[in-house]
Formats: C-alpha cells, sequence, structure tokens
C-alpha cells in the first residue's frame, strides 16, 4: 500500500464516523413501558395509561438502590386523545424520556370501552407500531377502569405489569380458568369467521386510591390488589358476556388449554367430597355433517392422581377407583356442557367449532358461513365424551378416614 | 503510519543500512582504524592464510580488535620443540575442559609428534591421532576461519603452513532443559526448548527417531550469524514448502536475528495483518506432533521458540493435549475455546450494541437491572467500554513488564480500580464491569499468544463499529474480519483451510477432532506423498467372546446329557 492508497483507506475509515451514532439510544434516555392502558372518557375520547418502570427504584437492595421501598418502581401517567398514535405523542409532554414500548408485557382494555367501541379500533395501532411486540398480554379490567390496574402496587413482584401477567400464568397453569392471550392471536381470533376471541378479566379488590401509594405495600395484607377473574366473551369484536367459575374452566378444557387443575366431586352425598388432580389432558373437537347439518363431538381424555379425600373411600379397590373414574367424567362433562350451553345461548362461537367444520368440509362451510354465529352454532348439536383415569392416588393409598371406620368396626 | 512507509522504502535499497551498521560498527573499533573492517566482508574476502604464524595471530588479533576473551595459547611441537605453533578459542564460548585436556594436554603431551619434522606431517598428525574430537577440518580462507572461531571452535595454526585447523569445542554455559513457561498442559512432556540449537533439534530427534527426520541448517544474520535450522519429515512434508521456506530463509539480508519473532516478519505471506501466520511452540512434542501433519520447523539458535509453517486458522485453537485427553473432552475443551476466543473478539461489541441500539434484545428483567445501573453513569455505553477496556489493558501490559516483587501490587490496585471503586464512583456500571472481566478471562484462554493478543487488538474496533451502526455495523466488521482471513495464507496453503476452501477430508480435524482411532490421514494442506498416518482397524475392542469361563468345572457338572 502506498501513501495514495493509506489516504483512499483513512478516508473510507472516516466515512464511518461521519454518520455518528445514528439512531442510538442510550438506556438513560428510555422511558421503559410496562404497561399501557386504555380506557374510555365520558366524552367518549379514549384516556391512555402509561407505566413507566423507574430504574433506580426496581432494583431496591442492589448497588445505590437508595430509594427501596420508599418510592414506588414505577411511575403512571395518563393522557386522552382520539387515537392511540396521537396519544403516544401527547404523552411525551409528561415524560422526560422517550417512551419505549418494546418491554411492554401489557395491555389492559377496560370493560366499559371492550363493550362500547369493541377491539379491532386500538388492535391495528398495536398490531402496526414497530417497538410494540404482538406478544404482549391482553386482559380485560373487570367492573374497574383499567389505570387502576396499572396504579395500584403490587407486593410480590414488585412490577405491576409482571405481576399482573405472572398471575395470570399461574391460575392457567394450577386452576385453568383462565387463559392468557396475546395480541397476535386476539387479533387472528378476531378476524376468524369461525372463532371467537376470550380474553382474561381482572378486577382490583379493595380501594384504588389506597393502592396508589407505597403505603399499601409495606402492610402484610394490601390496601388493593389484582385478581384474576373470569374470561371475558366478545362476539364480532365487542365484549357480550363473562364466563366465570366452573363454566370458565369448561371453556379451557374445550379449547385443550387446561394443564393442571383440581376436579372435585361428590360421594355418597357428601359434596366435594373427592378431589382429582389432572396432571395431562387432551381434547379433541372434531365435526360429522349429514346432509349439510354439522354435527360436533368433543372427547376428552383426562390423567391424574387423587389429591384429596374426605370421606372414607377403599381406594386400593380397583372398582372403587373405577367408581370415582366415572363420577369425574361427569363432572369434568358437565362443566363442558355448561361452557358449550353458555357460548350458544350468546351466539358466540369462542370454542373455534366453525373452523373444526371448514377444515372438515370446507365446500359445506361456504354456505354456512354466513349464518354460522346467529342460526346454526346456537342451535348446534354438541356431544361431549370424557374420559378420566386415575393413574396413582398420591402418595398414600387408603386415607386415614377408612381406616379410622375399620377401627370403629 | 507514515514513517511506517518512509522506512520500508528504505528497506527496498539493501545496501544502505547494511553500509551504515558497518560504518557505525568502525567508529567503535578502537584497535584498528587504518584497517576499515567492513572491507574484509564486503570483499567476501578471499585472503587466505598465511604462511607464517606471527603474521596469522597478527591478522588474527586486528580483525577480532584484539578483544580479550580470544584466547591465543602458544606451544612449541615437533623434533626438539622447534617448531611454533597456537592454539585460539573464545573464552567462554567453548567447552574449556575439552579444550585443555584434549587439545593443550594431547598436543604437549604427545609422543608422536615430536619424531615429526616437517609442518604438514606434524598437521596430519594431530588431525588424524592427537585430537580425540570430532568435527576436525582444516581452513584456508581468513574471514571462513575468524567466523569458524567465532562460533566457539577452536583454532591450531602451526609455523610455515597455510592451514588452520579447526575443531569443534562448542561449548560454555548454557541453560538447563526446564519446564516450558508457555503452552503449559497437565499431561504430556515437561521438556521445554533451549536456547541451543543443537540441544533442540536433539529433543526433537529424540521423539522421532526416524531416519526421515532431516535437518538444513543455515546462517542468516550478517554481524550476528545465527544458526538457523529448517527440520522436516522426508516424504511427509510437501516438497513444494520445503523449498518455499528454504529461499525465504535464504533471501534474508539483516545484520542481526536475536529471536524467531525476526525470522517470522521476514518470512511470513502477509505483514499488514493482525492475525499470526506462522505458529510458534516452545515445546519439543509440538513441533513432533506438527512434523508428523507435514510441518515445517524452523529452529532459530537463541531462543525456546521454535517456528512452525505453514499455520492455520483452527491450530491456534489446538494444544498438544487435545491429543492425549479423550475425545469427548478434548472436544469440550477445543469448543470452549472458540467460544473463548468468540467472547474476546466481540464480548464488549456486544454489550454496547445491544444496550445503545437494539434494548429490545435484551431480557425485560435483564434490561431493567442494567438500566438501574446505568441511571448514575454519565458516560455513554461507548465510552464506558473503551474506558474499561484500556484501563484492563494497561494493567495487563503493566502486570507483564513489572519486576516480580511489585507485581502483586499492581493486581491489587488495579482490582481496586477496575472492581470496586469505579463502580461506586459512578463511573462504569457494574455490568460493564463483569462484561470487561469476562472478555479479559476469555482472552487468555486461547492457547496461542499471538493469536489472543490479536483478539485484544480488533476488539477495539468492534467496540466502535457496534457504537456506530448496533449489530449491524458489528456484522459489517465481522464480514470484514472474515473476508480478511480467507484472504491470508501460510506459506502458499489459504489460512482458513479447511473452511475456506471446504476441504472435506480435513475437516474431521477443526474444532473438533476424531477420535485418534479413526484419524487414517494425515491434513492434505500440508501433506506431501506419505498421507497414510496408521493402519486400519485401530479401533480397541473387548474380546469378542465375554462368557465366562470355569476353571473348576468337571465333567458332569453340566446338566448336558
Amino acid at each position: 500500500m502506498n501513501r495514495k492508497g493509506m489516504f483512499l483507506f483513512l478516508l473510507i475509515i472516516s466515512v464511518c464516523f461521519l454518520s455518528g451514532c445514528w439512531s442510538k439510544r442510550e438506556l438513560t434516555d428510555l422511558a421503559f413501558i410496562s404497561a399501557y392502558s386504555l380506557d374510555l372518557t365520558e366524552e367518549g375520547n379514549y384516556e391512555a395509561t402509561v407505566q413507566v418502570i423507574s430504574p433506580g427504584n426496581i432494583t431496591s437492595g442492589l448497588q445505590g438502590g437508595g430509594g427501596g421501598s420508599s418510592s414506588p418502581p414505577v411511575i403512571v401517567y395518563s393522557v386522552t386523545g382520539e387515537n392511540l398514535s396521537d396519544m403516544d405523542a401527547l404523552i411525551t409532554k409528561k415524560l422526560s424520556r422517550t417512551p419505549y414500548y418494546a418491554h411492554t408485557d401489557l395491555v389492559v382494555i377496560s370493560e366499559e370501552l371492550a363493550k362500547k367501541e369493541g377491539l379491532p379500533p386500538i388492535l391495528d395501532e398495536l398490531d402496526r407500531d414497530i417497538e410494540f411486540r404482538t406478544t404482549t398480554t391482553v386482559v380485560i379490567a373487570k367492573e374497574t377502569k383499567a389505570k387502576d390496574l396499572l396504579t395500584t402496587l403490587t407486593g410480590t413482584d414488585r412490577v405491576p405489569a409482571t405481576n399482573i401477567v405472572k398471575m395470570l400464568d399461574t391460575t392457567e397453569k394450577a386452576l385453568g380458568e383462565n387463559v392468557r392471550v396475546n395480541v397476535h392471536e386476539l387479533i387472528t381470533q378476531v378476524t376468524s369467521k369461525g372463532k371467537e376471541p376470550v380474553l382474561p378479566g381482572f378486577t382490583l379488590k379493595g380501594d384504588p386510591m389506597q393502592g396508589k401509594t407505597v403505603k399499601s405495600v409495606q402492610s402484610t395484607e394490601l390496601e388493593a390488589a389484582p385478581e384474576a377473574d373470569g374470561l371475558a366473551m366478545f362476539k364480532e369484536g365487542k365484549l357480550i358476556d363473562w364466563i366465570e367459575g366452573e363454566t370458565a374452566r369448561g371453556t379451557l378444557w374445550t379449547l385443550d388449554k387446561i394443564k393442571t387443575t383440581i376436579v372435585s366431586t361428590s360421594w355418597e352425598k357428601e359434596k366435594k367430597a373427592i378431589a382429582y388432580k389432572v396432571m395431562r389432558q387432551k381434547t379433541k373437537v372434531s365435526a360429522t355433517l349429514t346432509k349439510g347439518k354439522p354435527k360436533l363431538s368433543i372427547s376428552t381424555r383426562a390423567e391424574g392422581d387423587i389429591a384429596e379425600v374426605k370421606v372414607p373411600v377403599d381406594l386400593t379397590d380397583p372398582h372403587v377407583i373405577k367408581k370415582i373414574e366415572k363420577e369425574l367424567e361427569k363432572e369434568i362433562k358437565s362443566e363442558i356442557e355448561k361452557a358449550v350451553q353458555q357460548a350458544q345461548k350468546d351466539k358466540s362461537d369462542i370454542f373455534g367449532f366453525g373452523e373444526v367444520v371448514h377444515r372438515t368440509d370446507p365446500k359445506a362451510w361456504k354456505k354456512l358461513e354466513k349464518e354460522w354465529d346467529d342460526r346454526t352454532f346456537a342451535e348446534l348439536d354438541v356431544d361431549v365424551k370424557v374420559e378420566a383415569l386415575i393413574r396413582r392416588t398420591g402418595l398414600v393409598n387408603n386415607s386415614l378416614h377408612t381406616t379410622l371406620k375399620k377401627e370403629e368396626k | 503510519m507514515l514513517s511506517f512507509f518512509k522506512q520500508k522504502k528504505n528497506r527496498s535499497n539493501p545496501q544502505q543500512p547494511k553500509e551504515e551498521i558497518y560504518a557505525h560498527k568502525q567508529k567503535k573499533n578502537r584497535s584498528d582504524p587504518q584497517q576499515p573492517k567492513e572491507e574484509i566482508y564486503a570483499q567476501k574476502s578471499s585472503v587466505m592464510i598465511d604462511f607464517s604464524l606471527s603474521k596469522n595471530l597478527e591478522d588474527i588479533k586486528r580483525i577480532t580488535g584484539n578483544s580479550p576473551d580470544i584466547v591465543i595459547r602458544k606451544v612449541k611441537i615437533g623434533d626438539q620443540a622447534k617448531t611454533d605453533a597456537a592454539v585460539l578459542f573464545v573464552k567462554g564460548l567453548v567447552d574449556s575442559r575439552a579444550v585443555d585436556e584434549f587439545f593443550i594436554e594431547s598436543i604437549m603431551k604427545s609422543n608422536h609428534l615430536q619424531e615429526k619434522r616437517t609442518p604438514e606431517d606434524l598437521m596430519g598428525l594431530i588431525t588424524d591421532e592427537v585430537i580425540p574430537l570430532g568435527q576436525a577440518q582444516s581452513m584456508r580462507n581468513q574471514e571462513e576461519i575468524v567466523d569458524s572461531l567465532m562460533a566457539g571452535n577452536t583454532l591450531i595454526l602451526i609455523d610455515g603452513i597455510d592451514e588452520v585447523l579447526t575443531a569443534g569445542t562448542q561449548g560454555g554455559e548454557k541453560r538447563a532443559i526446564q519446564e516450558p513457561t508457555t503452552h503449559i498442559s497437565i499431561r504430556g512432556s515437561k521438556e521445554g526448548f533451549t536456547e541451543t540449537n543443537e540441544t533442540n533439534i536433539a529433543m526433537v530427534r529424540r521423539i522421532i527417531k526416524s531416519p526421515d527426520l532431516w535437518v538444513e541448517s543455515m546462517t542468516i544474520g550478517q554481524v550476528t550469524k545465527t544458526d538457523v535450522s529448517i527440520m522436516y519429515l522426508k516424504g511427509v512434508a510437501k516438497e513444494d514448502i520445503v523449498q518455499e521456506v528454504r529461499t525465504r530463509l535464504n533471501r534474508i539480508d539483516i545484520d542481526g536475528i536475536l529471536e524467531s519473532g525476526y525470522v517470522e516478519q521476514l518470512i511470513e505471506d502477509q505483514t499488514m495483518t493482525p492475525f499470526p501466520t506462522i505458529d510458534n511452540t516452545e515445546r519439543p512434542d509440538m513441533v513432533a506432533a506438527n512434523l508428523l501433519e507435514g510441518r515445517i520447523a524452523i529452529l532459530i539458535n537463541g531462543t525456546p521458540f521454535v517456528l512452525l509453517v505453514p499455520a492455520l486458522f483452527v491450530g491456534f485453537f489446538q494444544t498438544i493435549e487435545d491429543y492425549s485427553s479423550r475425545v469427548d473432552i478434548a472436544n469440550g475443551l477445543r469448543f470452549l475455546r472458540v467460544l473463548a476466543f468468540f467472547i474476546s473478539l466481540v464480548g464488549p461489541a456486544l454489550y454496547v450494541a445491544a444496550t445503545t441500539f437494539h434494548q429490545e434484545m435484551i431480557p425485560t428483567q435483564l434490561v431493567f437491572i442494567i438500566a438501574a445501573q446505568r441511571e448514575a453513569v454519565p458516560f455513554p455505553a461507548v465510552v464506558e467500554a473503551l474506558i474499561m477496556e484500556l484501563t484492563f489493558e494497561i494493567l495487563r501490559e503493566a502486570g507483564l513488564r513489572l519486576p516480580k516483587a511489585i507485581g502483586s501490587t499492581v493486581s491489587i490496585v488495579g482490582a481496586l480500580v477496575i472492581g470496586q471503586a469505579a463502580v461506586q464512583a459512578g463511573i462504569v456500571s457494574p455490568a460493564m464491569v463483569i462484561v470487561v472481566s469476562v472478555t479479559a478471562i476469555a482472552s487468555f484462554a486461547t492457547p496461542a499468544y499471538g493469536m489472543a493478543i490479536s483478539a485484544r487488538l480488533i476488539r477495539f474496533a468492534f467496540i466502535i463499529s457496534a457504537a456506530t451502526f448496533g449489530f449491524f455495523g458489528l456484522i459489517l466488521a465481522f464480514f470484514l474480519m472474515i473476508v480478511h482471513l480467507c484472504g491470508l495464507r501460510s506459506f502458499g496453503v489459504p489460512y482458513m483451510s479447511p473452511f475456506a476452501p471446504f476441504s472435506p477430508s480435513d475437516f474431521k480435524e477443526t474444532f473438533f477432532r476424531r477420535p485418534l482411532w479413526a484419524m487414517n490421514e494425515r491434513p492434505r494442506m500440508a501433506v506431501g506423498k506419505n498421507v497414510t498416518r496408521q493402519g486400519e482397524n485401530q479401533k480397541p475392542q473387548p474380546p469378542l467372546s465375554r462368557e465366562m469361563i470355569m476353571t473348576d468345572q468337571k465333567e458332569g457338572d453340566t446338566h448336558e446329557s
């Protein structure tokens, strides 16, 4: 390389530096938004609320934490506007740093907004935005303002958004009455003709005003705390009804979303005498069409252990086990049937039966499609088959009741 | 940078520096200003030795500047001790016991010598009978004689003969064979090369006892006259490469070779690269292993570091121990080394790119923690990274050159500066400290020092490219590096082979290795004709039948009818 070549080389190198640090964002210039909520104001506008992490307070106990529990880990800002992008820009009037949505865990939509306006108007921006992830969880604020779920401080997980998402995960796994749905799934379900979405509901137990202060999380019993509560049922993008309790679990059975759950059944007039822990389950939904009339069948196969026995039962007897299995099957079947009945009553195909029919007979579906929700689905014949298998009886065979009863004799 | 090119330009004219050097030397020469030394060398002198002993001695004294370490011992030999003779040697360079006992004593006491009359007879007798040492030879050229003297040989001059007898008596103080300080291994030979070429050659020969192990010697360095030997396995090494090594070594015209690094820089294929294209080692077993794979070793007197050519990129991540440990463990460790090299290259750059451009890539919980740590730090991440990397490099360099007694102080102060104080002062974030220290440790995991240090240098380029363009810049820089690596050659062999060009047969011996019993062929890149390494069916197996043998079984014990 001669001197000319060297000069050229230096020129090329310097080009790299001319751009500066293009689109560089230091961590200290970003406002990490952990949760985003939408309410409907009285005038009919949106009210967007962002939950911004204050990094210095979140890692108390670490170096230089300083604040610790004396200052809240998040700060909440609200803004009202006509559309989401507008509010995005307006919120910077209150923020010292650039709002950053890539780490947003949670979107809360208020019940009122979901009922009146429906989901489609707000989902577009969430889908289109570059930063915003479509894997973000969506929940509905039930009987409370969506903002209140964001302002309420939580205990175990200090970031309220993380707390709600984790709570949802845990309850979906252990109880099976709630289901985690993200923006992407929600959009595909809203746009699908053969399936309507369900979204988990969250309510706030306690006083929202008390929940805002750090004092609330300094006591062992929180002044206000979010709680998972039911499933919101949608039709054509609008919230129409809530599914609660066992019916909600029946919905998850049908959706094949149950991981583990406890099913209790009565035994010799004692209510909920035997508890059964489902460890594995598989639910299949299939459709048969006779003369263009569809018939759906749901078959569930559950495997699990005996979790609890309140009455004396001889668990060493295979006949008894068989009998318990039969009782459990009845119990699960009734849960599923309840769920199907409610969906049919509300004329909302939350189970995706339409999609099943579509897959089975695409040609027939073309005819059924138009009147699916309002007529065909509502009058659909659904056959439920449940098979429950008891694999183990937990750590012990017979319960102490059985032993006691034998001694009495 | 520009001054470098000026120097390079000067180099292109080899005559000029040579003159300067000799002129410089002449100034120092106190004894004889009239006779410029350069003349003797410049003529490639055809000056022959004289018949007169006194003139010869005078000449040698003049040439060597009457240096006091050149011992001239005058003796009288022959019939009635009439003939004058002299024994010359350099104090310290010769094995003084050999000179005293075998040389002077035997010449003075030999009965045969006293019978002979003519100087010619005396010379023949000394050569044939008196001197019990090997490597005796007679010389006439004055320059050759002086060179031989300087190499540690002993000269015998006899009055009236225009011939000088030189005998190999090289010796003197040298370092004993010790454990090598680099390329340390847990399992394997503990021998390391010394500074003496003969010892080093013998150490390799002790491992490879084959007549095919050929050694060629030459002298390089106009002033230092350093012995350089090339060593290869005839038939295994590619003849073209051996010839290439020969020509490149012969091309060298320099005043002094002080270390193998001098030779390395003068014979390497590509000078504008941070990557080493010639391997070096202090271990005889490593040299032996490389010779068996068709490489060529270049041994340089005065340094325990032996050069190995051609060197491939993958070779710098292999250690001799890889082949003495079990295959699964060796492969795991090799993978670890490559990973460590990768970390040492891009560690801080990844951190800088992720925290300033791609915050969405960091897991949510982690980004909050990093953000919290960076709250109080006044610098951008890239400045922080550069400060820490520089501090570490300064510490490393300072620790390397310091006397051992002060060395520990540096590490203590350094640990305080890098670790606690900097974090507490809010200059850097703890995450940065972790990144820098992991990178630092990773850079020491590369077995070859030359490769590890190149990674250290390139790391800074990576940090800057990551800070300007994020991952995009990082990938660009990485591509640049790969392209550069693919363009390198080591003695005609592509540096990145067997990856580029891809060679399926050699590929088995790269970042992983096959079990020893499956390594039937030598790597093809450097090997000539003899490719087969071992016989077929080398896989050890248990005996075919594993039936139990009952030793105390009698007839009828079994249930057979």
